[in-house]
């Protein structure tokens, strides 16, 4: 028995050294020919984008405020990217296993123009840039880290800028491919002011197919892909911030501050078409209803002394009624990535990506990097490619 | 000025979506040929999760190696000096022997985690799909 168990021992070490060298010589063969692999999963991204709002009037005829500034309207242009810096890859051979890490630079700046007919026209500012970490376990986790500083100003006039921080904390769990869930945490300015949120996220459906997703507090996402080049979505999300309002005007009446507060959100409702032209360029195109259009202004710094007052004190409160609004993006995409298909984890890493939009403006690029492949018959018609085929690459 | 500026940003632009169409469209058939390929495994939730990973990453060395070898032939054989044509000879060989090095590590690895019976269908799916290809080009040139 003894003697047996030996060979058997002998047999299976034979066996083990025999795959690794194997592997050993694939790989030493492999960079011996000094081929590079691109490094990355995610490609460097660009995304400009324009968001518009009508002007409505005020219709609050007892506020001197709201009859002096008469209407309210949005127009709004940012310019953000990502990039990857770090991508560590590791393959566990036991468990058959492929981990990886990402860590990104983001960068957004945005300029924000809120129309007042009543006064001049101001142009707000605000620029950042951020980080965020993504760890793909392999098996159905994901972990999400993000920290986004950014500062608001008022470039009209000469003012002071104001730094903030935006930051988010998810673990996303793939149930199975047609279902995951997250949760965490996420301090977020676009429900006006500053907010901390649990963040609890369901979706139903695969990412490269009809999906619905419920991304609180972010947004609730029907995607519809009609094909490969074309995706749908009807939505409904918060779009605001916080920005810092120079008081030129005087608008703050009763003080000399010399800047206010200036906080905005809506919850938009509507659909969106995301058109992906080739590998390297997508645009976007959304519009609907703009309800709950809140806007504030209060002084921080006249707040805090008066004691017993809340920080966030306004001096002018609204809510208009509902208005139409449209927003246009260009998403360009540069640099040669890591194939990922059917890879249910790292599509997972890439719609966490999205969802937490750079800058915290709760835009989106969509989700340009994830594969929508074309519907296939039980037996492929490859005749209207013919003309894409390069036969090498088979 | 600023109008020239945007023309100049737009030009810029459009240029550049050109450029990328060619690379969009292999993609395309890539991403048919990986979508054929998952249809006829017919992979369980687990296998799917440890399969795709192992092979995206054995396509894309294999990839690599083409491509290596590919972009070396840039001169006709006549204009090829005897160096030349020895170091094309060389990397040749190499590559091939690379390519059956990858196959072999990576099939080892793929076997683990679907099981024999599914990569003989994977392979099976693979040369489909490579006859499919040639018959839609053989069709076109008919």
């Amino acid at each position: 028995m003894s003697r047996k168990y030996n060979i058997f021992k002998v047999l299976v070490f034979i066996g083990i050294i025999f795959l690794f060298s194997t592997q050993i010589k694939g790989q030493a063969t492999f960079d011996s020919l000094k081929l590079k692999l691109p490094k990355h999963y995610f490609k460097t991204v660009i995304i400009v984008d324009g968001y518009n709002k009508p002007n409505q009037t005020f219709t609050d005829t007892n506020d001197f405020l709201a009859k002096r500034l008469k209407s309210y309207g949005l127009k709004q242009s940012s310019l953000s990217f990502y990039t990857p810096l770090v991508t560590y890859t590791d393959v566990d051979t036991v468990k058959h296993i492929t981990k990886n890490t990402h860590i990104l630079l983001t960068g957004n700046y945005m300029r924000l123009r809120p129309v007042f007919d009543g006064i001049k026209q101001h142009n707000l500012v605000k620029m950042g840039i951020g980080l965020r970490f993504i760890f793909n376990s392999g098996k159905k986790g994901v972990w999400f880290v993000e920290t986004s500083p950014f500062i608001t100003k008022d470039v009209t006039y000469a003012s002071k800028g104001y730094f903030r921080m935006a930051s988010t904390v998810i673990y996303s769990y793939n149930v199975s491919e047609r279902f995951n869930w997250r949760i965490g945490a996420t301090k977020s300015f676009m429900w006006g002011n500053k907010n901390y949120w649990p963040f609890i996220g369901l979706r139903f459906g695969r990412l490269d197919k009809v999906n619905l997703s419920i991304q609180f507090p972010r947004s609730i996402n029907f995607n519809v892909p009609v094909g490969p080049k074309l995706t749908m979505s009807f939505y409904t999300k918060p779009q605001g911030g916080m920005y810092n309002f120079s008081n030129h005007d005087s608008i703050y009446y009763i003080s000399n501050a010399s800047t206010f507060s200036y906080t905005r959100y809506e919850l938009n409702s509507g659909f969106r078409a995301d058109v992906r032209v080739n590998n390297n360029f997508n645009f976007y195109i959304a519009a609907g209803i703009s309800s709950k259009n809140n806007i504030t202004f209060y002084s921080e710094k006249i707040n805090s002394k008066r004691p017993n007052l809340p920080y966030k004190t306004y001096f002018f409160k609204e809510t208009l009624g509902p208005t139409i609004f449209l927003n246009i993006g260009l998403v360009f995409k540069f640099g040669k990535t890591r194939t990922f298909y059917k890879d249910r984890n790292m599509y997972d890493v890439m719609d966490l990506n999205n969802t937490i939009d750079v800058g915290d403006n709760n835009g989106g690029a969509g989700n340009p990097q994830i594969p929508i492949t074309p519907k296939t018959k039980k037996d492929v018609n490859l005749n209207s490619i013919q003309d894409l085929i390069d036969y090498n690459d088979f | 000025m600023k109008n020239l500026f945007k023309i100049i940003i737009l030009s810029c632009l459009f240029l550049y979506s050109g450029y990328s169409l060619a690379q969009g469209e292999k993609d395309k058939v890539e991403a048919i040929r990986v979508n054929f390929i998952s249809e006829q495994l017919k992979l369980t939730t687990n296998e799917s999760e440890k399969f795709w990973p192992v092979y995206n990453e054995y396509m894309d060395k294999v990839k690599a190696v083409r491509k290596n070898l590919r972009q070396s032939y840039k001169k006709a054989p006549e204009e090829l000096s005897d160096k030349e044509a020895e170091e094309l000879y060389q990397l040749d060989l190499k590559s091939k022997q690379t390519e059956a090095e990858l196959y072999k590590q990576y099939s080892e690895k793929i076997k683990v985690i679907i099981g024999a019976k599914k990569i003989v269908k994977l392979r099976e799916a693979e040369e489909e799909f490579k006859r499919k290809v040639m018959k839609a080009i053989k069709d076109k040139d008919d």
